[in-house]
């Protein structure tokens, strides 16, 4: 996996000022003190400059400190959703407010999510509101095979939240690239191979592959956005669901050398020893336990423990609404997993410190450790309970508003009475 | 309403009460063609002990007792109230949670069912605006291994809709969550019929370039036309009805699908289920149904009910919702988590919390936790015993099923679930559950856990 360097994830200078003096957490239950995942109970906190300065069961106080006493109550690092549509799917089904995916074939690897990112977008409030404070944003593979590349954001709104553009290229196999390769996983398969091939003789020879004229080549265009993840040098995001697709997606990586993260991963657990033994993390969906097509015969609730137990990194992501709009339920999904036999510490790491080491920010962002991003929450109960809600928010050390647009408009309309003026006058 | 309240249970009767002849057979069409089948699968009288039980009827018992006898609720009460008769079993539920079967009244389950492709893609007959002829059990295949999953999260009973292409998308069923070979094998004795309604984008975004509604003005001019239709049909076959029972006979009026399924509802016996996001549309709803004398059961995906709740609630109408879904589409971008508890804030204001999805069924547990809390953040305090009925009482409500389940009260049928824990909590599960009594899943009990044909022999599944 890629290693990013702290000084990239410094970019959000003009959004989240840093504090100026320190704010220290006291009377913490905290999660993640290393990577082990380690629980401090009676715990402090301390932030300054953007960044965890101090942590532990008995950190000195410095002196001028905020203090937020956070009651026993639980802190964690902010969840971390490793796939979706913040910021490319304000709604989903007008058109002209989603730009997740396109039906243009003549473009798919060239495109890059921070083109079509809107950094205003109310998915954003809504979502930090639930303990979120990353997300990766991906355009979608929909009707092609590649999809384009996708970035690390901050759940922050404006122009600085992008943390880390253009790391990862994001692909369909399976049932999906049969699909769009014309009806088989044969067909899927040739045109992936062949597109690989594309990128990397465009990386040994641009102005020759430019040159060339073959048809059903990549485009130039394309050819150049999938060269990075064609020679490893950045992450392949690989949409694959079946034990067969996946086996084949594996031997491709040798093959190549890509460096790999597989993406739905329904039946993964069947060959969990494989994938661990590849180094390959997989981003799962641990509540998808319907056999609703053949390549997801094998769906089940335990899939997640599975992988966690083979030492697979695992991080959690939703299909449905919880793909962009509902992506703050991150929690929900891992409270399901704990239920399903995984650990929950385990399921602690999926959502803070399993995503941050996938996409290569786990140098400043994953654990509550010394010398990270101030990205930390603290919750009114367990985090991952459907009754628990996060009590502050926390981003590079500042603390964040949990206000939305829902919360706007449940506070205009809580009282139905006529009132002196017209609904739109209230709670502007 | 009310008066549809009281017809429960023999609505399908309603249609054909009068108008028989001076043979006594009905001068209407036989409203039941495809009858239920189903019987209960055999139980053992029980006791079910030491568990906190929330009644579905806004009560809770620490260290209560339910008993059951012959497949319905004998007693329920603490347990040191109860006398247990010779020979029942002993159900010993010390620090778990008893609560109804969990009922869903937004279901798709075998309209679209799993396996997920064309070849069953069955849920909407989006070939015409009206389309009030087409039933949903015909569409419903008993093989769904969804039906399965739902069980294992304590599903009970489930209201199957037709989807929401259409103005008028068919009519509903109401089943009992226990596998069969056929749909008639699943049919809730008794259940009256629904009718799938649709408001907003949905049609015109299907039709707009398909002769129309294209607008909302045409989506209204669709219903109310359809019922100025209906109104005439219902006539036709009345008259025809009374010169029957008046010995006249006559000719029977031509038989239309569409009609016939309105005209029922016009008479009170088929329940108006209608997806309707926007606040403002819903209350220009309630007019249309003021204008043709009809009553509008419940809106489904009511994303903007908190912004009408009072209207709702004086309507006596429910708002079945999502916990948290929104932005999936304009008309669902005024979503609020605090929905469902602002809804039931209201004097008489009825929440469901629904599915509508073969995921999201599994754990309607958590989705009514999710809104419980939501409510207490915004300061209304609603207790797990009054939550519990959103998806229990409530939609048992909405179904025209509650004299039958959706409670734990004597008489019932002993439609049950025994949590691990308190199922407010995302890591409750559980562990049985009971369909008139019959215990059709068992978490610690494979045997007890159905496993549908299309799964058979999936050497996937074997894994798994």
């Amino acid at each position: 996996m890629l290693k990013r360097t702290l000084i990239a994830s410094l970019l959000l200078t003009g959004t989240a000022l840093a504090q100026e003096g320190p704010l220290v957490i006291t009377n913490a239950e905290l999660h993640m003190t290393s990577e082990d995942g380690d629980v401090i109970e009676n715990g402090q906190l301390v932030m300054r400059g953007g960044r965890i300065v101090a942590v532990g069961a008995n950190v000195s106080q410095p002196s001028g400190a905020t203090v937020i006493d956070a009651g026993g109550m639980p802190v964690t690092p902010g969840f971390f959703v490793p796939m979706s549509g913040i910021g490319l799917t304000e709604i989903g089904a007008v058109q002209e407010a989603n730009d997740a995916s396109t039906d243009n074939e003549a473009l798919s690897a060239a495109l890059d999510a921070r083109d079509g990112y809107n950094e205003d977008t109310s998915v954003i409030d809504v979502t930090r509101a639930g303990g979120i404070t990353r997300a990766y944003v991906t355009p979608d593979a929909g009707g092609t095979l590649f999809g384009g590349c996708g970035m690390v954001i901050a759940m922050e709104r404006g122009p600085g939240s992008i943390m880390e553009g253009c790391i990862g290229q994001v692909a369909t196999l399976g049932e999906g690239a049969a699909r769009s390769a014309g009806g088989s996983r044969q067909a899927g398969i040739a045109m992936f191979r062949r597109a690989l091939e594309d990128a990397l003789l465009y990386d040994e020879d641009p102005e020759a592959y430019a040159r060339s004229d073959h048809h059903n080549r990549l485009s130039v265009e394309d050819a150049r956005g999938l060269a990075p993840a064609a020679t490893g040098e950045q992450l392949l995001l690989v949409d694959v669901n079946g034990a067969s697709d996946i086996r084949r997606v594996l031997s491709m990586k040798d093959e190549y050398e890509l460096d790999l993260v597989i993406v739905g991963g329904a039946e993964a657990y069947r060959l969990a020893e494989d994938v661990a033994d590849a180094d390959v993390p997989v981003i799962i969906n641990p509540i998808a336990n319907l056999p609703s097509n053949f390549e997801r015969m094998g769906s089940t609730m335990e899939a997640a423990s599975r992988l966690a137990d083979a030492d697979v990194t695992v991080a959690f992501y939703d299909t449905g609404t919880g793909y962009t709009h509902n992506a703050r339920l991150l929690p929900q999904l891992a409270g399901n997993a704990v239920a399903s036999g995984m650990d929950h510490a385990e399921a602690m790491r999926a959502v803070t410190l399993g995503p941050a080491t996938i996409f290569g920010v786990e140098d400043a962002l994953g654990t509550l450790e010394r010398g990270k991003l101030g990205d930390v929450v603290i919750w009114d109960g367990d985090p991952f309970e459907v009754t628990s809600r996060p009590l502050h928010v926390f981003i590079e050390g500042e603390e964040k508003s949990l206000e939305n647009r829902q919360s706007k408009l449940a506070e205009r309309y809580k009282d139905l009475g006529r009132g002196d003026r017209p609904f739109q006058y209230r709670n502007r | 309403m009310t008066m549809r309240r009281l017809l429960m249970g023999i609505g399908l009767a309603g249609l054909a009460a009068c108008g028989s002849g001076e043979d006594g057979r009905s001068a209407y069409p036989n409203p039941d063609p495809f009858p239920s089948t189903y019987e209960p699968y055999p139980s053992e009288n029980m006791v079910i002990q030491g568990a906190t039980i929330l009644t579905g009827t806004g009560k809770r018992i620490e260290n209560g007792s339910v008993l059951v006898l012959g497949g319905k609720i004998q007693a329920v009460g603490e347990a040191g109230e109860l006398d247990v008769p010779r020979g029942f079993t002993v159900v010993d539920a010390e620090g778990k949670y008893v609560t109804p079967g969990i009922i869903d009244l937004h279901s798709h389950l075998g309209v679209y069912p799993s396996p997920s492709n064309a070849s069953t893609s069955d849920g909407n007959e989006a070939t015409s605006p009206n389309t009030a002829g087409v039933w949903a059990e015909h569409s419903i295949f008993p093989q769904d291994a969804g039906f399965g999953r739902a069980l294992a999260g304590g599903i009970t009973s489930l209201h199957i809709m037709p989807g929401s292409a259409n103005l008028f998308g068919g009519r509903t069923v109401t089943v009992k969550n226990v596998p069969s070979r056929t749909v008639q094998g699943m049919k809730f004795p008794g259940a009256p019929y629904g009718i799938k309604m649709a408001c907003g984008e949905n049609p015109k975004r299907v039709y707009g370039s398909r002769g129309g509604p294209a607008t909302r003005m045409g989506n209204f001019r669709g219903y109310r036309q359809a019922w100025i239709d209906a109104k005439a049909y219902k006539d036709e076959w009345d008259g025809y009805a009374r010169s029957v029972e008046a010995g006249e006979g006559g000719k029977a009026p031509r038989r239309d699908l569409d009609k016939e399924t309105l005209a029922g509802v016009l008479a009170g016996d088929i329940i108006v289920h209608m997806h309707c996001y926007r606040g403002d549309e819903m209350v220009q709803v309630l007019d249309m149904a003021e204008e043709f004398g009809y009553e509008v059961g419940t809106f489904h995906h009511a994303i903007e009910a908190y912004k009408v709740a009072d209207i709702l609630a004086e309507n006596d109408v429910c708002a079945a919702v999502w916990a948290d879904w929104w932005g999936f589409k304009l008309e669902a971008y005024d979503a609020v988590r605090e929905n469902a508890a602002l809804v039931a804030n209201q004097p008489n204001g009825c929440v469901v919390i629904h599915s509508d999805d073969p995921n999201g069924v599994q754990r309607l547990n958590q989705e009514a936790a999710k809104a419980m809390a939501d409510g207490r953040a915004l300061g209304i305090d609603i207790a797990p015993e009054e939550a519990i009925t959103w998806i229990t009482a409530n939609p048992a409500k909405a179904a025209g099923i509650l004299d039958r389940t959706g409670t734990l009260e004597s008489g019932k049928d002993a439609d049950l679930v025994i949590w691990d824990q308190d199922p407010f909590s995302v890591y409750a599960r559980p562990e049985k559950v009971f369909v008139d009594g019959a215990l059709m899943f068992d978490r610690e009990d494979e045997t007890r856990q159905p496993v549908f044909d299309y799964e058979l022999g999936q050497s996937a599944l074997e894994d798994a």
